[in-house]
């Protein structure tokens, strides 16, 4: 029976060719999306579990403001060096502590250089302690985890770099020179030890670590403080909340004697609900718990959503389509119960043939992703392999599962009322039974109309918001500008000056691409004023082409500037009030002393992230008065069209200097683009899921309208024997499902407004809510909807009445 | 073999009762074949689906081969249905999607027969009706005389003790209606089964051996056949 029940199946698919088609094509795209979506969430939670040892590796954390991007308190990943020593000498249960450098994004890389060959930037190379290798377990394929890094000047290669760089493993005993910044001198480092690359992502993820000797001692001042990132092997897997009220006494503790050397009052510091605070996380929860940022999980909530969304899309339309075709069954059913068959037996026959489709979507979706993935890899700048997989039986163990779930959701209903049916009535030739569930079959057109035009509203709000940041005024003129990633030096400085086309040259701690937050406090009028401070040479505000609201910005021309001047923008300016030309504030320097600054100029806001953060309060200064800092900007601003050309000359003088070091550098149209990535991304996605999901739901209207069209053959027929038109007859086909689009309108635009208002609300900069998505939403879908249908109904409407009627 | 005892039928809407069967007694025997006639809407067909199992009477007591089959459950109607009852239609009712042969096999799948007594048993039938040649073909294939000789091999194939028609040839010309009620005139003859069909011609009941005449749900006549009259 099974085989014949196989056989029937198949029959019925290849009678229903086109219905079977969107069936299993709709399925398998829902499939598609959603295994991708697997793929991603699979690769992102295996991070950090690539050995069992690493279940009692812990990172540590210590809340402060330094290098925050808001200039507030967090958790953050980074914590100072003196950290590692506490929990070193203070807290038992710790076998082994290390430090290890953050990435900091200030440069793509290191400059490589073995023997005679050219230097190679190489990204991720991490100066570490001896103590790195005993607290994360890497498997050594030279050398061994206690030696490795037992002296100074020693490096330790990732296999896959070793391989790069020399084409074997087999490399112990050789130097390499590492050169860290265009300046540095640079070091020769012994390899020690090789280590294989491991199966799973990790957080700490690194191409070769070194121990230089810098981590090995803490900054003797007080008052400086070196960040890096602390991770800790404890003896036993520990309860972490007990563990983090000791770290949190040890932490205080060690706080009050730090703001002891460094001349500060602990109760000074922390007030106004800042709080110090130190705590241990568990290595695998890292990737999960971004420090500022939301985790992957809830990045990935709204995608998940849409995937499921699809996927649940094209499971209506099976079901849709099952019941819809069940007409055509309601016979085999009924003869098979009088000829001997259990209703469990026909139930089982119908999931079968669920399954059948179920199968045939899962291959053509796995065919699908193999295609896919490449730009789905691209896109999201991940490397996510289907067969190629570490975890290949997990993923087949998820899509068996995700077959066994889509078959019942599909399968179950159609098989239920099909195997219901009553013998009698449908022997006798009464198939209107076959229509029971109709109501159903319209909540679920209803809800697929819903999903579809809130997924057209959507795009409608994220296209407007979109434009409107592509077209947004930045504050500064982003077109011919380059920022080469270097420190300002006066000798390249006044070289590029006297490369025509070049109008200037300078630096800005601050910058798209590279936002540099340092906070500072100020007294205004007795006030207290928090401000982001910027350091810039006297070009660099004319060199942004930022545009001055009131007074002036800098200028060679007042002696002043260099002494005790600042730049204010817009948002610092509100803080502070009105007239504000002329007026001074005063701050307090780490020494104690006050000094006066004098604003001269208010220039507007300019962006230096995307617009889903607002412009902090900043204020501008050439002055050294009252401390500076220092990052890797050269702002080069030109006034020529020959581009390249320009850029290959800073080069050739580049490499008169720096012969060791290549040159990096990014242009503010790059920066830009890049600030507006992600948002583009999700955009393209949202995009590619809403045509997925709309052409679902029209197949599935254009199927389901065959059917009902021609489950109405015979009123139809009745109709223009009493005199119908053809357009009455459309007319009559379109009402019903025009109800049912109109219904799903109405019902998607609060939906689709909350979601829309709740993705704009992510962005500081953004427009009003706009009407015209919705009404072009129901526009279309209404227009789309009367056309799918139009084309069954026509069919119907002008078929010879006597046919139908014939045979009755 | 068939006992029937005061069935009645009615559906009520509104509260009131609509009869479709009343005080409905007979005794069927095995061997007898039997023809039920009478106008439309008289309820020769619900008479039959209750017969067939396939509606409960509202009132009264149905005994099918000395067991009181009333009210019966899903499983012993379907023991039923794969061992004794086979069923004929007007509309012949094969499954549109398999051949001839897999129709009449349908049966013997779900009687759970070895595979060598089905195909001996199909190949019997398929040579006795004389469709050998039409085995592969699909129903919308054949003619209706041939969709209805295939739908009556398939309900012997199962061997049943009673065959239930409800107007076997009511959607067939008179020369293939004369084809079908003579092989089941045979069936009732050579092999004793009992036979009960619905029917509208005076000519058709006549095969039989007994004719019932319902009208408006009661029983008004019920009398034998004369022998004279068969062939």
């Amino acid at each position: 029976m099974f085989k014949l029940n196989l056989k029937i199946a198949w029959r019925n698919l290849w009678k229903n060719k086109v219905y079977a088609a969107i069936n299993i094509g709709g399925l398998a795209l829902g499939l598609t999306a959603f295994v991708l979506m697997l793929l991603y969430i699979n690769h992102e939670e295996s991070y950090d579990t690539w050995s069992t040892d690493l279940k009692n590796v812990y990172q540590i954390r210590e809340r402060h403001d330094f290098f925050t991007p808001d200039n507030k308190e967090h958790w953050n990943e980074i914590s100072n060096s003196r950290i590692a020593n506490l929990i070193r000498s203070k807290l038992p249960q710790a076998v082994a502590v290390t430090k290890v450098d953050n990435d900091w994004g200030f440069s793509n890389g290191f400059s490589l250089k073995v023997d005679n060959a050219d230097p190679v930037i190489i990204s991720k190379i991490k100066d570490s302690d001896s103590s790195f290798f005993k607290v994360f377990p890497y498997q050594f394929l030279q050398g061994s985890a206690d030696k490795a890094l037992e002296n100074k000047e020693t490096i330790v290669l990732k296999e896959s770099l070793a391989m790069q760089l020399f084409g074997t493993t087999k490399v112990l005993g050789k130097t390499i020179k590492i050169v860290r910044w265009r300046s540095d001198k640079g070091t020769a480092l012994t390899i020690t030890g090789i280590v294989a690359d491991p199966k799973f992502p990790q957080s700490v993820s690194f191409n070769a670590i070194t121990r230089t000797g810098n981590k090995d001692k803490d900054p003797e001042n007080p008052t400086n403080n070196n960040y890096c990132l602390v991770y800790t092997k404890l003896n036993k897997s520990s309860d972490t909340a007990v563990l983090n009220q000791t770290l949190q006494k040890l932490y205080v503790d060690f706080k009050k004697n730090l703001l002891n050397g460094q001349k500060k009052s602990y109760n000074d510091i922390y007030k106004d609900g800042k709080s110090p605070g130190l705590k241990v996380i568990p290595i695998e929860t890292v990737h999960s718990n971004p420090p500022y940022t939301s985790g992957w999980f809830d990045k990935l909530k709204p995608v998940m959503a849409i995937s499921a969304f699809l996927l649940l899309v094209s499971v209506i339309n099976f079901i849709n389509l099952a019941t819809a075709q069940s007409v055509q069954r309601a016979k085999e059913v009924g003869v098979k119960k009088v000829l001997g068959s259990y209703k469990r037996q026909l139930t089982w026959q119908f999931l079968i043939e669920s399954a059948m489709q179920s199968v045939i979507s899962l291959f053509l979706c796995i065919i699908l992703i193999e295609v896919v993935l490449p730009a789905f890899n691209n896109h999201f700048k991940v490397d996510l392999s289907f067969w190629h997989n570490a975890q290949l039986f997990v993923m087949i163990s998820q899509l068996f599962g995700l077959f066994v779930f889509v078959t019942l959701l599909a399968g179950f209903y159609p098989a239920w009322i099909l195997s219901n049916f009553n013998p009698v009535s449908v022997l006798k030739g009464n198939y209107e039974n076959g229509l029971k569930g109709i109501a159903l079959r319209n909540v679920l057109v209803i809800f697929q109309f819903i999903i579809s035009v809130t997924f057209i509203i959507s795009i409608g709000v994220m296209e407007m918001q979109s434009r409107y940041m592509n077209n947004k005024d930045l504050g500064f003129e982003r077109g011919n500008l380059i920022n080469i990633k270097t420190n300002y030096e006066d000798d390249f400085a006044e070289r590029l000056k006297k490369i025509p086309g070049v109008e200037y040259v300078a630096t800005t701690t601050q910058i798209m691409g590279n936002a540099f937050n340092v906070p500072e406090e100020v007294k205004y009028k007795g006030n207290a004023i928090n401000l982001n401070t910027v350091t810039v040479t006297m070009d660099a505000l004319p060199a942004l082409g930022v545009k001055v609201m009131q007074g002036r910005i800098f200028s060679k021309e007042y002696k002043q500037d260099t002494v005790n001047t600042v730049v204010l923008n817009e948002a610092a300016a509100n803080l502070f009030g009105k007239n504000l030309i002329g007026q001074t504030y005063g701050k307090v320097d780490w020494e104690g002393k006050t000094n006066i600054f004098q604003i001269v100029g208010i220039i507007k806001n300019y962006h230096n992230e995307g617009f889903d953060k607002a412009v902090l309060p900043t204020v501008y200064k050439v002055t050294s008065l009252g401390g500076t800092s220092n990052t890797n900007n050269l702002l080069v601003r030109f006034n020529t069209s020959k581009y390249k050309e320009l850029i290959s000359k800073i080069e050739n003088e580049w490499k008169i200097l720096y012969p060791d070091f290549p040159m990096e550098y990014t242009s503010m149209d790059d920066e830009f683009s890049k600030s507006l990535e992600e948002n583009n991304r999700f955009m393209n996605m949202i995009i590619l899921f809403s045509i997925v999901s709309v052409s679902l739901s029209l197949l599935g209207l254009f199927a389901l309208s065959t059917f009902v069209a021609k489950r109405r053959t015979k009123e139809i027929a009745v109709r223009k024997v009493l005199g119908a038109s053809n357009i009455q007859i459309v007319n009559l086909l379109n009402k019903s499902f025009l109800t049912l689009v109109i219904a799903a309108n109405l019902i998607s635009w609060p939906i689709a407004y909350i979601i829309v208002k709740k993705w704009l609300d992510g962005f500081a900069y953004r427009i009003d809510m706009p009407v015209f998505p919705f009404i072009a939403a129901t526009l279309i879908s209404v227009i789309i909807a009367i056309l799918t249908v139009s084309i069954q109904a026509r069919k119907a409407a002008v078929t010879d009445p006597v046919n139908a009627l014939k045979y009755e | 073999m068939i006992q029937l005892k005061n069935i009645e039928k009615y559906y009520s809407s509104k509260g009131i009762k609509h009869y479709v069967l009343r005080h409905v007694t007979t005794t069927i025997k095995q061997g007898e074949f039997v023809s039920i006639m009478g106008p439309s809407g008289a309820g020769k067909s619900t008479l039959l689906n209750i017969l067939g199992m396939l509606e409960e009477p509202t009132y009264g007591n149905y005994e099918f081969m000395d067991e009181d089959v009333t009210n019966l459950n899903e499983r012993k109607r379907i023991e039923l249905y794969r061992n004794h009852i086979g069923f004929v239609f007007q509309a012949y009712h094969l499954i549109d999607e398999m051949t001839v042969y897999e129709n009449i096999e349908a049966p013997l799948l779900y009687k759970k027969i070895g595979s060598s007594e089905r195909k001996s048993r199909i190949a019997d039938l398929l040579d006795r009706f004389n469709i050998v040649a039409k085995k592969d073909l699909f129903p919308n294939q054949l003619s209706g005389g041939q969709q209805q000789l295939v739908g009556i091999a398939r309900a012997l194939a199962a061997q049943p003790s009673i065959i239930l028609a409800d107007e076997p040839t009511g959607n067939l010309q008179s020369a293939q209606a004369e084809e079908i009620m003579q092989l089941f005139q045979k069936l009732n003859k050579e092999e004793g089964i009992t036979i009960i069909q619905v029917t509208h011609s005076e000519k058709n009941a006549e095969y039989g051996n007994r004719i019932l005449h319902i009208a408006d749900g009661v029983v008004k006549d019920d009398v034998a056949v004369r022998d004279s009259v068969k062939i």
